[in-house]
């Protein structure tokens, strides 16, 4: 992550440099774009929140404090969007229900597409909390400290939020004859 | 047997690479006395490998051209080039370089009847702005695009005898775009953009062509004096290669 560009590209995009944005866009839409995906299993949401990503970034250009990397605060803007999209739209038992049924028998070879759907059904069983490490750790690959930096919550706390995370991954994947 | 918890914490952080050189030798000696510790050890690891291998999704091919299109930022105003310069610095082959005249353009302009009726060979009539983006003129048909080099939609509308072609384009890079209607008695009738400068169009008899680049929202003219049926088919070219081609129909008029 070189920072100090995005800190440049941001400077360049608050005085109306479109350039830098579509730089900035080519550099994070994609890890935005799967970050919301694997919190709301939908890719039609997952554009939505896409959308009113780089819609606040551009509204709060000004806000953005340069003594914080730009990737934390993109990447909570894209988790709080997300977990605010599961909220207003009072989907979250909905998806938990809808995912339910996925569960693939223990017969079933558990091939790489499998595990992958079947890790991604587990994954919406988990509370949005625990959901935001697990992504922020294995899809956006942060460290602790990153992780920290992202939910503005302890280091310890991130370790024993993605601790946890993982052991009811773990517990539902069992359940599931996936793991 | 219990596992301490230090050890949970111990057998995340060398999964994770972020155990240091004193944790990592207490977990090794650990690992090396607990069967039930290499067990836990395994079992994590495997989860963290499928978690690391779920794999990344590419995000629809238009979404970069919506969220460009989305963006608000605006560009610091550029020195105003003097008149003359304005009327010659047209590109060539016939191209007429569209700039914002003032010639308010809107909708409300159309509404009131206030189109020449001329016909144009040569598009030396309505060139202008866009003041407002929301037509209130039927819709008639809409197709959208969504290549690497252009996305978006082209919608036909029509008030009374005027046909519109509404274009709400992003083009990666220059593109051009043949508008044909095959009907003689049906002639281009003018032009209109949102306030920019980077589209160009040139109209020959039963054809106009635009070029441009970024981000677009613009409208085609045309008169269909007697509001029969009428077919526009577009062509999308970059780099000289046709990328798509689409057609939009009006029904005849009751």
């Amino acid at each position: 992550m070189s920072e100090p560009d995005d800190i440049k590209l941001m400077e360049r995009c608050s005085k109306g440099d479109r350039h830098a944005f579509e730089l900035l866009l080519a550099r994070y839409e994609k890890p935005v774009f799967n970050a919301a995906y694997r919190m709301l299993n939908s890719p039609d949401d997952a554009r939505d929140v896409t959308q009113t990503v780089f819609l606040k970034v551009y509204e709060h250009l000004d806000q953005y404090d340069p003594k914080y990397r730009f990737f934390s605060w993109i990447y909570r803007i894209t988790l709080n969007e997300s977990i605010n999209w599961l909220k207003k739209a009072n989907r979250l038992d909905a998806l938990e229900g809808d995912t339910a049924d996925t569960a693939s028998g223990p017969e079933q070879e558990a091939s790489n597409e499998q595990l992958s759907e079947g890790m991604q059904a587990a994954l919406m069983t988990i509370s949005p909390d625990y959901r935001a490490v697990i992504v922020l750790k294995h899809l956006l690959g942060c460290s602790y400290q990153e992780i920290s930096e992202v939910l503005e919550i302890p280091e310890n706390k991130v370790k024993s939020r993605l601790y946890t995370a993982r052991q009811l991954l773990q517990e539902t994947l069992i359940a599931r004859g996936l793991h | 047997m219990t596992i301490d918890p230090k050890y949970f914490e111990l057998i995340q952080a060398d999964i994770d690479s972020e155990i240091d050189d004193v944790g990592k030798t207490e977990l090794e000696n650990f690992l090396a006395e607990s069967e039930e510790g290499r067990a836990v050890y395994e079992e994590l690891e495997t989860l963290c490998r499928s978690l690391d291998s779920m794999p990344s999704v590419d995000p629809p091919q238009h979404l970069r051209h919506v969220l460009l299109n989305q963006a608000p930022i605006k560009a610091p105003p550029q020195p105003e080039p003097g008149f003359l310069e304005r009327i010659f610095s047209g590109p060539a082959l016939g191209y007429v370089g569209v700039f914002a005249a003032g010639v308010a353009l809107t909708l409300a302009l159309v509404d009131s009847g206030q189109i020449s009726q001329g016909a144009f060979d040569e598009v030396t009539g309505l060139v202008g702005t866009i003041a407002d983006t929301k037509f209130s003129a039927p819709e008639h048909g809409s197709i959208s695009i969504d290549e690497s080099e252009v996305a978006g939609t082209v919608t036909l509308r029509s008030q009374g005898p005027l046909l519109i072609v509404d274009f709400d384009l992003s083009a990666r890079q220059p593109v051009e775009i043949v508008a044909g209607y095959s009907d003689k008695s049906i002639w281009f009738n003018g032009f209109a953009q949102l306030e920019s400068s980077g589209t160009s169009i040139a109209s020959e008899t039963g054809a106009v062509t635009l070029k441009m680049d970024g981000k677009r929202r613009y409208a085609v003219y045309l008169n269909n004096p007697r509001m029969r049926s009428a077919t526009v088919d577009l062509q999308f070219m970059a780099d000289n290669q046709v990328i798509h081609e689409a057609q939009l129909s009006f029904p005849e008029a009751d």
